[in-house]
């Protein structure tokens, strides 16, 4: 009988259904911090081999745009948490998706930042095959920047049928990748 | 505290403690700043774990497990860092 087996295989999603969402959701976010911290390690080995290249490259970024963009991804989170509140305060359909609009258009902004930024280094003649540091840096900001326009996606999806499912799910994504650029922004902008 | 205000608090943390990783970073560089950045970004990570996230209310050691993780990942990088002087 259904009720004698594990939860698991009954169809819940044992230890997994404690978490905000749906659950594939954060198999989804605990894959994703494993390749970031991949990155990450290798960026901080690849130091480790040339550290004159990298202290050279960590010269000319602008930690001034970085920490700009931190900023304008945290308040993107802000935005998205106040969704979830708003709807477990009962808020109407409409405040809901005011706050995802928010979020949406904060991310927007920090991918046209970015865009700046990586211009900001081309015109210095810095591209993806300089050296290891830029390869290395256009790879994970380019990565992250992906999932940045992923997420803007995800939370135009959720702001269409704003469940408090769908937005717990697509709001923890972007937690994620704000929680990922928390952890790139100074190893890659501020040390070494 | 209530919800509301406790996300603005978690906001106004996590761009203070940027502002001041920001601030370090470009006027002290070295292993100082290396160990400040790395340690306030483990603060912020925890705030967006813990706020943004909600998983300070999730039984089962997720928070834990997460942090710990993070913070293993940060140990690492910082630790690469500092013997990069001594073997170079």
């Amino acid at each position: 009988m259904i009720e004698d087996l594990p939860e698991e295989v009954a169809g819940g999603w044992g230890p997994l259904s404690s978490l905000p969402g749906n659950p594939l959701m954060w198999v989804l976010i605990v894959s994703e911090l494993l390749v970031f911290g991949a990155f990450l390690w290798g960026f901080a080995a690849a130091r480790l081999l040339h550290p004159e290249t990298f202290a050279a490259g960590r010269a000319v970024l602008d930690q001034g745009l970085g920490g700009l963009n931190t900023i304008i991804l945290v308040s993107s989170g802000w935005c998205a948490a106040q969704a979830v509140q708003a709807e477990r305060n009962g808020a109407a359909a409409a405040a809901i998706r005011r706050w995802l609009g928010g979020s949406a258009a904060l991310g927007l902004a920090f991918l046209i930042v970015k865009g700046i930024e990586w211009s900001h280094e081309a015109a210095l003649g810095h591209g993806l095959t300089s050296d290891v540091f830029f390869t290395l840096f256009f790879l994970m900001t380019g990565f992250h920047a992906a999932h940045v326009a992923l997420g803007i996606v995800i939370l135009a999806i959720v702001a269409a049928r704003p469940s408090p499912e769908n937005l717990e799910t697509g709001t923890a994504f972007w937690h994620m990748v704000d929680l990922i650029w928390l952890l790139l922004f100074p190893i890659v902008y501020l040390t070494g | 505290m209530r919800d509301s205000a406790r996300l603005h608090v978690t906001w106004g943390l996590i761009v203070g403690a940027t502002v001041i990783s920001v601030a370090f970073g470009v006027e002290a560089a070295g292993p100082i700043a290396t160990v400040a950045a790395l340690a306030l970004s483990w603060v912020k990570a925890r705030l967006v774990l813990d706020h943004f996230l909600d998983l300070r209310l999730v039984a089962g050691g997720w928070r834990d497990g997460l942090l710990g993780g993070i913070a293993l990942m940060l140990a690492v990088v910082l630790g690469l860092g500092l013997i990069g002087p001594l073997v170079g």
